[in-house]
């Protein structure tokens, strides 16, 4: 489903990304764990194209990114649900919107996006806040209506970059296994975290970089 | 992409934006409304100056030795031009008798002339595509080659003048047309560049969430379509409140302004043209669109 093939990945005179191979395969569930700027991100970053590898070749559903057709990016982000680090909601849009815009980019139809959105928010707890704007959530309720949006479309792959990096220990373990589930129906699910207790007894791979090297895998 | 989606998106960007959309709204508006006026004039002096050469005729003025045959040789020869529509014979009592008619009360200045001092002469109109000043110089050449005459007039000056009028104006409104229509576009272009700026980061997480070119460019071309629309039925409503003021309340002081003519092409285009100079301004302003 995923195949990094000795990827490097340079910003100025820093190496963020060297010579990093590994694949997640179909329906997998992979934590990508490392301290702050092991290069979890910028990993997570060549999968959905916000970034392009220096060097090696990144393999995703079929399509090799390096050399992807302008017009094939979109397709492919839309097999993905993204949890971004930052979130990247929309300030001026009500949370509803918010989680509706990832099935309106896919061209689901009005009553197909009511229940769905409902569902995603129910999932994440928040389904109370459909109205209300993301200005007026803290930084964890943020995070979890980008998580409903990412999960919004039931996407083939979901990514999520530090996805519990700002919820309390109870919520962090009810996102996980918000993924668990999602993955238990197929989905494959590739994670970067920082935080060791969220994937500890998951019985799922690992993957650690150290300063943008791949430093070794087991399960957890 | 849901076109309602679309346009919902567009609406609320319009209404957020509120003052600088409804300024490139009125900058639209006076510009169409100022094209629009020179269109009117350019139309209405054309159509004016169109139908003076109906009434423009080359004379001949005959000599006085001339017999009936020749002048009828004369007549036929002059009738196998091309460039000739109609010829009439005009005798010189004729030529009198409407001289004393248009005199009126004045026509005792004859009397001390005794003998009719005009001569015959041939009446010549011509056709409508030979009107052109170097044409009717050409026909007047060929006509002076041919024997009876003593002199050829017709308004040379007139017709260069009435010509050059014509030629000027159209030049003058399809270069006002020109630049006025690059303006309004660059007026559009500016709108929904800001528009475009200021969602840069909207667009960005649509790009990222797999939105297509489509999905992010049609808010921004329904919203330059909005834009110049509108102007186009600001421009609209202007135009029908001059036509308003010039018809029926000007030409009451002004008579002749009854003739001026509003043709409701120009009115119907306003719209149509605020459309299109809006979309081609928010095209131009969107670019392309990279991931």
């Amino acid at each position: 489903m995923i195949r990094f093939e000795d990827v490097s990945k340079h910003y100025d005179n820093q190496t963020a990304l060297r010579k990093i191979s590994f694949s997640v395969e179909k329906g997998e569930m992979v934590f990508v764990t490392g301290p702050s700027g092991s290069g979890k991100s910028t990993l997570l970053k060549l999968v959905y194209l916000a970034e392009r590898a220096d060097e090696g070749s990144v393999f995703v559903s079929g399509w090799e990114i390096n050399t992807i057709r302008d017009s094939d990016i979109p397709v492919l982000r839309r097999k993905i649900g993204v949890v971004f680090q930052e979130f990247r909601l929309l300030f001026n849009r009500t949370i509803f919107e918010n989680v509706a815009i990832a099935l309106r980019i896919r061209g689901f139809d009005e009553r197909d996006i009511k229940a769905r959105v409902f569902d995603s928010l129910k999932t994440v707890n928040l389904r109370h806040k459909s109205d209300n704007y993301p200005h007026a959530l803290s930084g964890g309720e943020q995070q979890r209506i980008a998580i409903a949006r990412a999960i919004v479309a039931e996407p083939t792959i979901i990514l999520a970059d530090e996805p519990t990096g700002n919820v309390d220990p109870d919520t962090s373990a009810g996102i996980i296994r918000t993924f668990k589930d999602i993955n238990a129906r197929g989905a494959t699910i590739l994670i970067a975290t920082h935080n060791r207790d969220l994937f500890k007894d998951t019985g799922k791979r690992i993957v650690k970089l150290d300063f943008g090297n791949f430093v070794g895998e087991g399960i957890a | 992409m849901s076109l309602p989606y679309s346009f919902k998106l567009a609406i609320n960007s319009l209404l957020h934006e509120k003052w600088i959309n409804l300024l490139s709204m009125l900058s639209m508006a006076a510009g169409l409304l100022f094209t629009a006026i020179i269109l009117l004039a350019v139309y209405n002096i054309d159509r004016m100056t169109r139908n003076l050469p109906e009434k423009f005729s080359v004379m001949l003025y005959l000599k006085d030795t001339i017999t009936p045959e020749e002048i009828n040789a004369l007549v036929e020869s002059i009738k196998k031009d091309p460039a000739v529509e109609k010829v009439m014979f005009i005798s010189k009592d004729e030529a009198f008798r409407e001289l004393k008619a248009n005199l009126r009360n004045t026509e005792y200045v004859l009397d001390g002339l005794g003998e009719n001092p005009l001569p015959d002469s041939i009446e010549i109109k011509l056709k409508a595509q030979f009107l052109a000043p170097e044409q009717v110089k050409t026909v007047t050449t060929k006509l002076k080659e041919l024997g009876g005459i003593s002199e050829i007039e017709y308004g040379e000056k007139f017709l260069s003048s009435l010509h050059s009028l014509r030629t000027g104006m159209n030049v003058i409104g399809l270069i006002f047309l020109i630049v006025l229509s690059a303006g309004m576009i660059f007026i559009c272009y500016s709108t929904v560049k800001i528009l475009f700026y200021r969602k840069d980061e909207e667009i960005k997480t649509y790009k990222l969430l797999g939105a297509t070119k489509g999905f992010i460019r049609t808010p921004f071309l329904i919203e330059g379509a909005v834009i110049g629309m509108c102007g186009g039925l600001f421009s609209f409503l202007a135009i029908l409140s001059l036509y308003y003021t010039f018809i029926f309340r000007l030409s009451q002081t002004f008579p002749f302004l009854r003739s001026l003519h509003f043709p409701l092409e120009i009115f119907l285009a306003l719209p149509v043209s605020g459309l299109c100079i809006g979309i081609a301004g928010a095209i131009i302003a969107i670019g392309r669109i990279r991931y």
